[in-house]
């Protein structure tokens, strides 16, 4: 069609918000459900035409940036900022894979959301609608402080959608830490977006950091993306936040919004590349991440919390692949696993549906009785692992060899070992949900028809594909990519069939060896939550004291200084109010007496 | 012919016990005759003025003066009359709420 690009990406923008407004004002439109499901889907439709629109356009001639701006927030010295949509190589195939991704799990959640009363299916949909808008501003964004309003609205609306069942108060309370803890890392974006206005004036990313400053600004912006991708030790809150209805933990807490804080190096790569020591912390939290998130996720019961880590851990990969400067790697890494980590997220959507539990010991051969499901969630199961051929494996093979190149030896050991318990904890997950003896809660699933199965095909198709248009992917990005085999990239594969094999002969055997009896104790440990321990002894021990101190203060020294001055006041008024007799015959005197003093003053001067 | 300033001194007595009246008086007409004092005095200067310059110009205002200064009374025993009315007394110390 002829429409032009700009025409395009702004519908790809305001109709998810036209349909949120909708939704949010027309409240029998809410209150009626339906409705407003068909609408929040149609707008994803027509998001996702526009955003296959802008890439086709954009395979066609790689190179074009199209950027549209209005004149936002004037000062006297010209405009401080600007506001509008910014098209290149990054944000186009972004915005490609958050509709994609978004539609798949909003016509999924037709079939996830079914039993849910009416009103509660309105304002989920209201919700996802607008957070496909929080995220097109996120990504479209043509500077760091459009970017950070998408980042908060995104944010927002994690908190609400971890916070759907707010009558639970598990629920409520993982929504409100995740708030905390991403709130806590803001702090740290915030400052730095500051920073960097305040020592380049302006909030683009394409200026030169004073050198001084290149490392506190770029390391402060970091802070940000620890908390929203999910970095140790701000991780914590992943877990927590698969409170929230699968279908949500797949879009926001896998594919999209945690991939935000990724999106914005890969977007914001000029600064970051500015400062090595930023990108060595990156590197190194990044490693020990996916290490760490990997260990834990072997000893997790709960199929979503499994995934949940496992999220955190494949962040690691990619903010270990940015810290080792390859942007490639890790916008790569992010693309394929969308697609798989949204899939693995709906085939447990769609398990837990039709078991009504999350615990991995409530499954069990639901192999015979699923077989979409579990025929998707294998393939998503062997691309998360790394097998050739599937999608993680193009990405991660980039991923180990950029880390490689440079020579991070330690994250890259990591990053191995990584790979090989992930292949071991999705294999665990494969054999405890699908194969051998079922439970009795699982006597009785079967598929939740076609709503749930054409979303999860879709997925899976790209599952598959997404990892052979790895050059394609370059070309848009502006760079050259060939997929060539490399002794890493073998490696890493065959630690992750190694991965798989260990798992099927603990768990996908009848009857299980006790060699692995150590990870009872691990699994405690991880249960009991060390790094949420720490967190709340700081909390109570630091925060809680300086805000008695800070509270002490302004009760006492702050509002002293403004009651002392009321009090003044009131004194003084009481004192002068005796000028004021009513008495006419004073005020005459005053006048007379003014009137002396003045002659007075004028003879004598 | 005379000097100007006996004129002049007659005036500023006239004029201090018209304030001296304002400032003293309990009741509303004798402030009201008080002012009268005073009024009388800027009248004796305007006249004794106009004399000293040989023009007729101050008789003028005098006599201007002498016409507005009996508007004003008119006002002032009106304002007496209402104050009477809502008060049964002139006494302006007493009258010092607005709300009454």
């Amino acid at each position: 069609m002829g429409l032009s690009a700009l025409t395009w990406a702004l519908l790809a923008l305001l109709t998810p918000l036209g349909a949120a407004l909708v939704i949010a004002v027309v409240v029998p439109l809410r209150r009626r459900g339906t409705p407003a499901t068909w609408l929040s889907i149609a707008a994803v439709v027509v998001s996702f035409i526009a955003a296959i629109q802008l890439f086709s356009s954009q395979l066609a001639d790689p190179h074009q940036l199209m950027l549209s701006t209005l004149d936002w927030l004037p000062s006297a010295t010209g405009t401080m900022a600007r506001i509008g949509i910014r098209l290149d190589g990054i944000s186009i195939p972004m915005l490609l894979v958050l509709t994609t991704v978004a539609m798949c799990v909003q016509v999924f959640s037709l079939g996830y959301m079914a039993d849910e009363p009416a009103p509660a299916r309105g304002r989920y949909y209201g919700y996802h609608s607008l957070f496909v808008f929080g995220m097109g501003v996120l990504v479209l964004a043509p500077n760091m402080l459009e970017l950070f309003i998408g980042w908060e609205l995104v944010g927002l609306t994690s908190y609400l959608l971890i916070g759907f069942y707010y009558q639970k108060q598990s629920a409520a309370r993982a929504a409100i830490k995740a708030f905390w803890v991403t709130k806590f890392a803001d702090i740290g974006l915030v400052l730095g977006i500051i920073l960097l206005f305040a020592t380049t004036g302006q909030f683009g990313w394409n200026v030169a950091l004073p050198p001084a400053w290149a490392a506190p600004i770029t390391l402060l912006m970091f802070l940000g993306v620890m908390g929203k991708s999910a970095q140790f030790p701000l991780h914590i809150w992943l877990p927590n936040a698969m409170e929230g209805p699968t279908p949500v933990s797949a879009l926001l807490h896998a594919a999209t919004m945690v991939a935000a804080g990724v999106y914005m190096v890969v977007r914001a790569n000029p600064l970051f590349a500015q400062s090595p020591t930023t990108l060595t912390a990156m590197a190194w939290i990044g490693g020990f991440t996916a290490l760490f998130a990997a260990i834990v996720a072997v000893v997790q019961t709960d199929i979503k919390r499994v995934l949940a880590y496992s999220t955190c851990s494949q962040f690691g990969y990619m903010i270990c692949a940015l810290g080792a400067g390859s942007v490639m790697g890790g916008f790569f890494h992010l693309t394929t696993h969308a697609f798989f980590k949204a899939l693995l997220f709906l085939g447990a959507g769609s398990v837990i549906h039709a078991v009504h539990s999350n615990e991995l010991e409530h499954m069990g051969g639901l192999g015979g009785r699923m077989k979409l499901t579990s025929a998707v969630f294998i393939i998503a199961a062997l691309a998360l692992a790394g097998v050739p051929g599937f999608a993680g494996f193009f990405s991660k093979d980039l991923v180990l060899e950029a880390v490689q190149e440079k020579g991070l030896w330690l994250p890259f050991a990591a990053l191995m070992i990584a790979a090989f318990l992930t292949a071991f904890y999705i294999g665990r997950v494969v054999f405890l949900a699908f194969f051998g003896k079922s439970s009795k809660h699982a006597e009785h699933a079967h598929e939740g028809g076609m709503a749930m199965a054409l979303p999860m095909l879709l997925l899976a198709a790209g599952s598959v594909g997404a990892g052979w248009f790895g050059s394609s992917l370059a070309r848009v990005y502006g760079l050259e990519y060939e997929f060539h085999f490399t002794p890493t990239g073998m490696g890493a594969s065959a630690l992750g069939l190694l991965g798989i094999g260990l798992a099927w002969w603990q768990y996908g055997r009848a009857t299980r060896s006790e060699a692995f009896d150590f990870l009872a104790p691990i699994g405690e440990l991880a249960r009991s939550g060390a790094v949420d321990r720490f967190f709340e002894i700081g909390y109570r021990r630091g925060l809680l004291v300086l805000s008695s101190g800070i509270g002490w203060f302004d009760r006492y020294v702050v509002d002293g200084v403004i009651n002392f001055s009321g009090w003044l006041t009131i004194m003084a008024g009481r004192r002068l109010k005796r000028f004021q007799t009513g008495n006419v015959q004073d005020y005459v005197f005053a006048v007379i007496a003014g009137a002396v003093v003045l002659a007075a003053w004028g003879l004598f001067r | 012919m005379m000097a100007t300033h006996p004129y002049l001194l007659l005036a500023a007595a006239l004029f201090s016990v018209g304030i001296y009246g304002v400032l003293s008086r309990r009741n509303a007409v004798g402030i009201l005759i008080s002012v009268e004092l005073m009024a009388n005095a800027v009248n004796i200067n305007l006249v004794a003025f106009s004399r000293a310059q040989g023009t007729a110009l101050g008789q003028v205002f005098m006599l201007f003066s002498i016409g507005i200064t009996v508007a004003e009374v008119v006002v002032g025993l009106a304002l007496v009359i209402l104050l009477y009315r809502s008060r049964q007394d002139v006494l302006v110390d007493e009258a010092n709420e607005l709300s009454g």
